[in-house]
């Protein structure tokens, strides 16, 4: 990124807080885009492919990859469950986490009789899409002052912020409700295949959530927007 | 084998929610990298590359104690025991066929870079040997006899050596394990005193040696010196094969980490075990042969990029067991990354969707540059 004026000296380090210039574009990582032959390509992504040959472009963040196997909700989850910068153990820890479902649940596959073997599901993946999924909020409470007195009002609650409570409790879930002993992705497959099946801790505090929204219907009308 | 490999492959093909809109067209057979042929002893280049059976109540008979754990896992998770053939067991396989038993037994030295397969290819030649009724000596990871020890007593048969009283006592409850019949039929020659009032005659059979170590775990490290040496004399009388396999046969001639109560650093010549591991894998026997591993992994004080046998085993060791026959394991070929990589897709271990595609195939290629451990070790999460 530059500066403003064009006789200051050009930085090589960016630094913290300083913002692109709007004419920057973002990079694009995915190998199928450069792979269509130009016939295919719609009137906005020629328009696109040639605003690319002039504008430049912004540096690729570490996070962005172009393995076929990368996942943006499976970036977030390790994201969170990062401390102090240690990505190196969060993103360990989250692919012992998916080994060891992948482990019990093909352990199961293999031992089960033929019938039962089509139920069991053994994709990490999935079962890590479904369970999140089934933990997101519907609804949610937000604290209102009104002469006085705070009241919990009922309130919609965006895409963003559903996946972000559910990732959440997952991961306090584990942290604090667990014996010190155990490991974390011994206790976050646990925590996993419950939710994936409807039961577990934290599929019931998602309930305790609706219900206590239910039951503070009354004061809905203090919400104004 | 074949049928159960093809009609395993329907099932999949009808079943499941995590089968990818990839066409497999069905003239490609996925079987093609299995192998029903479960003796060692037949298996030549045209089973190279391709992946046996082994039962697991022979699995748990032949190899108490030496399977790497992460193979030990995949047992439990898919519920059988498959190795592949490649191409230097073939090799050991072969001098191992033709050696003559009068000459003194030849010292083999398996030697490659970290996680290429060298203990798994041990484990073949131990498994092609207990099937051909020999007695197998394996000795799981020399290394954890020169680390970690808890106890380490004084020997009450010689004053300046150390026993381990822990790792010999669990070294002997796994040869009982695997070498039952063998302890019966081998009497010992020699009347041999433990401690002041207990004893075995001459003419017993060996059990009751083994059996005297398991019961009195102070005397357990002079148990194995006995077994060892008993063993050693009678091998060339022919009435049984030897084989000696040693996986991390550097461990006997390093550093050991381990202090004696004046915090002065033992070496391994003063641990009765590794003393009689040492006679054991010289070549003045006949009657067998030895077959050992190298091992950086587990190694105390050696850089890890050291493989070869001059860096690992230094000087002392190099001229203990030279002459050897050095046989080099490397990453695998790309015949035997197919057939690896088909015989995960097999046992339902990729799971993601783009693991099956050919995209998704050469990233994993490339990523663990047909490096078995890395491989096993990419396909885990996915």
């Amino acid at each position: 990124c530059h500066s403003p004026a064009s006789l200051a000296p050009r930085r090589i380090m960016p630094v913290r807080w300083s913002r692109y210039n709007p004419s920057y574009l973002e990079p694009e990582a995915k190998k199928e885009s450069y792979q269509k032959p130009l016939e295919e390509l719609t009137e906005e992504e020629r328009e696109q492919m040639e605003l690319k040959a002039v504008r430049p472009i912004k540096a690729a963040p570490p996070s962005l990859s172009s393995s076929v196997f990368s996942d943006p909700m499976i970036s977030k989850f390790t994201n969170m469950m990062m401390k102090s910068g240690n990505k190196v153990l969060a993103r360990s820890l989250m692919s012992q986490t998916l080994e060891l479902i992948k482990r019990k649940q093909v352990e199961k596959y293999h031992k089960a009789p033929e019938k039962e073997k089509e139920t069991i599901e053994c994709n990490p993946y999935v079962i890590f899409h479904q369970a999140l999924k089934n933990c997101q909020p519907i609804i949610g409470l937000s604290s209102i002052t009104r002469g006085g007195k705070t009241y919990q009002v009922p309130v919609p609650l965006t895409d963003n912020r559903r996946r972000f409570l559910a990732m959440k409790w997952l991961i306090t879930e584990c942290r604090e409700h667990k014996h010190r002993r155990t490991m974390m992705p011994e206790k976050l497959s646990q925590e996993l295949l419950l939710a994936f099946n409807n039961e577990g801790p934290v599929i019931k505090r998602k309930h305790v959530l609706h219900k206590m929204a239910e039951a503070n219907r009354a004061y809905a009308h203090f919400r104004w927007w | 084998q074949l049928d159960r490999g093809c009609a395993l492959h329907t099932a999949a093909r009808d079943g499941l929610s995590s089968v990818s809109s990839q066409d497999i067209p069905a003239e490609r057979p996925r079987a093609v990298f299995h192998t029903s042929e479960s003796d060692p002893a037949k298996h030549t280049e045209q089973h190279e590359g391709r992946l046996y059976n082994i039962p697991l109540e022979e699995v748990k008979a032949v190899f108490p104690h030496g399977l790497p754990h992460g193979f030990q896992q995949q047992i439990q998770t898919f519920n059988e025991a498959r190795v592949m053939v490649r191409k230097p067991a073939l090799e050991l396989l072969t001098y191992l066929k033709s050696s003559n038993f009068a000459h003194p037994a030849v010292r083999y030295v398996i030697y490659g870079e970290r996680g290429t397969g060298k203990t798994m290819t041990l484990c073949h030649v131990v498994h092609y040997c207990s099937r051909q009724g020999w007695l197998v000596v394996h000795i799981p990871d020399a290394h954890l006899w020169v680390k970690n020890c808890k106890e380490l007593l004084q020997s009450s048969y010689n004053k300046e050596r150390l026993d381990q009283p822990l790792q010999a006592s669990v070294w002997l409850k796994n040869f009982k394990t695997s070498n039952e019949r063998f302890l019966q039929e081998i009497k010992t020659q020699k009347k041999y005193m433990w401690g002041k009032q207990e004893s075995t005659e001459e003419g017993r059979p060996l059990r009751e040696v083994v059996e005297q170590g398991l019961a009195r775990v102070r005397s357990a490290s002079d148990a194995v010196g006995v077994v060892l040496r008993e063993i050693k004399q009678q091998s060339h009388r022919g009435s049984f094969r030897l084989l000696v396999a040693v996986d991390g046969v550097n461990a006997l001639w390093g550093r050991t980490t381990l202090r004696k109560e004046d915090k002065s650093p033992v070496s391994p010549e003063e641990l009765t075990l590794v003393h009689n591991l040492r006679k054991m894998v010289m070549n003045d026997w006949s009657g067998g042969a030895i077959v050992t591993t190298l091992s950086q992994t587990g190694s105390l004080f050696k850089p890890s990029s050291a493989y070869t046998p001059q860096e690992l085993l230094g000087r002392e060791g190099f001229d203990a067991l030279d002459p050897f026959v050095p046989i080099p394991v490397s990453n695998y070929s790309p015949r035997e990354f197919e057939s690896c990589y088909g015989y995960y897709l097999e046992r339902r271990w990729l799971q993601h969707e783009k693991a099956h595609t050919e995209d998704g195939k050469a990233e994993l290629q490339f990523l663990s540059g047909s490096n078995p451990r890395q491989l096993d070790r990419l396909a885990g999460p996915l």
